[in-house]
């Protein structure tokens, strides 16, 4: 297993074709603006030598029965994923931030279970080819990024159907030893500090998307390969020091790229799905499960950092000990174990698949992901309802270390007598890095937008069922259990009563 | 005297944790694998994922615990094994 620094080392040997703001990042690991990224998922390496965290930090392989990091292994029990979360939640601690390195984790695992799948119906030998892929990622200790979200051009019109073909990516040649693709993936999480990328289908498939039905694994300096690395609310501030930014070391979400596949080359023993448009929904499915389950684990380790934060920045101001301020906390933590309790459940609901390999409950993981999409927004707003007004109006590092300025700023942004003004500036910039900015759209679309966690609880929630119960209780239906407690019909029953 | 530790995951800890091994660091040698003759598991909480699969001499804190009740415990634990 590599370290945190050998990690960061790993990435100067790779050469992708990165641009941010016109320009190209040419090392993402030294690049100002990359390598709090860089630091955060170098944090995944980092633990798993640590003996306070390796317990959850790494497994044994099941195809190599060798020790790794948790984020290359394939869950093999309902504890496995349990410990995913448990690891997850650390993470979110130690960074405040997106470690990124589960959706590579995820990508893999779905894919194991999907190809096990695809093979039995259609004799393929995809997850052979799967199980040595993540072999060589284990030896390796890789990371690979997963890349789901397709650009998607007209959402009302399927990717066969779409004027520009490209705007899913699709197989553009087929040849002896390999494919060839092209199209682009949006918002990929880490993918510009990886080492990996493997691509998966976006949706449901019908036959005439078959092309669209295609999943592989490249290197992220493969040729064609193009990354375009998203702008975040004050990415800038990274050129400006340390303070403003809250959080500098590890900075705010994942860094999310654009990542353009302009007639990339495949060969074939990377290529996990070929036109097999029937298994592209339950690869979708499978995957967005995995990703969903994450979302009760790093989501509250991060709300472990705001809560924090937000509690000592009411001591910083003397108020930590009002009433008000005591309860706002404290249902800032009820929220944020709130989502615990449903990532926990979801994991502990895991069941095995056909390929051995485990996966969440879907309706559970479905549910977790929901909240996610609210809860942090409440707990955020108490957030910034404790640390007033002064979350907006902060006056800068460069105010601050202004030898003109720096006076006030010191006399007047003080709290408590005992807190040096610098302190409760960072710790306001802390809760602004946490509550404002990227953070929030982050847990409302990361891992799919709200509706498409509806759907998936609408289809898995068993309406049926509950209408069924409700005709029982109603007197509609038969009460089978009634009628033998009391051993007449509620007809009967009732009858005898008036 | 050998004394090895082993952690739980540390996901939702209701201590610090490192508070125990601080205390046995003081008056043993602490390693985190290999042969000892006691182990001493330190997990976060009343789960106690760091002990679930403990054997043999083992030792088990699942909260915050004072340094004489460590001392005492695992003094205990070691004059037992002797």
């Amino acid at each position: 297993m590599m370290t945190g620094k050998e990690y960061i080392e790993s990435l100067r040997k790779y050469k992708p074709r990165i641009y941010f703001m016109g320009r190209r990042i040419e090392s993402v690991a030294d690049d100002p603006i990359s390598a709090p990224h860089v630091n955060a998922a170098a944090m995944t390496y980092e633990l798993a030598h640590d003996p306070r965290y390796e317990e959850v930090m790494t497994a044994i392989s099941h195809l190599t029965g060798e020790k790794i990091n948790r984020f290359n292994h394939i869950h093999q029990s309902t504890e496995d994923l349990v410990k995913k979360v448990r690891m997850i939640r650390v993470l979110g601690q130690k960074t405040g931030s997106c470690f990124q390195r589960c959706v590579g984790c995820d990508a893999m695992n779905a894919i194991y279970i999907t190809s096990y799948n695809i093979d039995k119906k259609y004799g393929t030998n995809y997850h052979e080819r799967v199980r040595e892929y993540i072999k060589f990622v284990q030896k390796n200790d890789l990371m690979p990024a997963g890349a789901m979200t397709d650009v998607k051009g007209d959402r009302s019109k399927r990717p066969s159907q779409q004027a520009d073909k490209d705007m899913y990516v699709r197989v553009v040649e087929k040849r002896e030893d390999g494919i060839v693709v092209r199209g682009a993936k949006a918002h990929i999480t880490g993918v510009i500090n990886s080492h990996e990328i493997i691509a998966m289908p976006t949706r449901a498939l019908e036959v005439d998307d078959k092309d669209y039905a295609v999943a592989f694994a490249v290197p992220v300096d493969a040729e064609g390969v193009t990354m375009i690395f998203g702008r975040q609310t004050n990415d800038l501030r990274r050129l400006d020091g340390d303070m403003d930014c809250g959080n500098a070391k590890y900075a705010t979400v994942g860094g999310e790229a654009l990542v353009i596949f302009d007639d990339v080359f495949v060969p074939w023993e990377r290529v996990f799905m070929c036109g097999e448009y029937d298994f592209a929904g339950e690869l979708v499915e499978v995957f967005a499960t995995f990703h969903r389950q994450n979302y009760g684990a790093c989501k509250v380790g991060v709300a472990d950092v705001l809560i924090g934060a937000t509690a000592n920045v009411a001591e910083m101001q003397g108020i930590a000990k009002a009433s008000h301020v005591v309860d706002k906390i404290t249902e800032m933590i009820h929220l944020a174990e709130t989502c615990w309790c449903c990532t926990l459940a979801c994991s502990y609901e895991g069941y095995k698949t056909p390929s051995g390999a485990y996966m969440p409950n879907p309706l559970l993981a479905n549910v977790t992901k929901l909240n996610i999409t609210r809860f942090p927004y409440e707990w955020s707003r108490i957030a910034q309802d404790i640390t007033g007004g002064i979350v907006i109006t902060l006056p800068s590092e460069k105010d601050y270390k202004n030898p003109e300025t720096k006076q006030l700023i010191e006399k007047y942004i003080k709290g408590v007598a005992e807190t040096p003004t610098e302190q409760r500036m960072r710790m306001i910039r802390l809760v602004e890095n946490l509550s404002i900015g990227a953070e929030l759209p982050e847990s409302m679309h990361g891992a799919g937008s709200p509706q498409a966690q509806k759907i998936m609880i609408a289809r898995r929630g068993n309406l049926e069922m509950k209408k069924e119960l409700a005709k029982v209780i109603a007197g509609i239906k038969e009460d089978e259990h009634f009628k033998k407690m009391r051993g007449v019909s509620e007809k009967e029953f009732f009858a005898k009563l008036k | 005297m050998k004394i090895a530790v082993k952690y739980c995951g540390g996901c939702n800890p209701t201590y610090r944790r490192e508070e125990i091994e601080e205390v046995l660091k003081k008056h043993f040698q602490i390693f985190y694998s290999g042969d000892s003759e006691l182990l001493v598991c330190i997990s976060g909480c009343k789960k106690g994922c760091a002990g679930e699969k403990a054997k043999g001499n083992f030792l088990h804190f699942d909260e915050k615990t004072d340094e004489e009740e460590i001392l005492r415990r695992v003094n205990k634990k070691l004059s037992k094994e002797i």
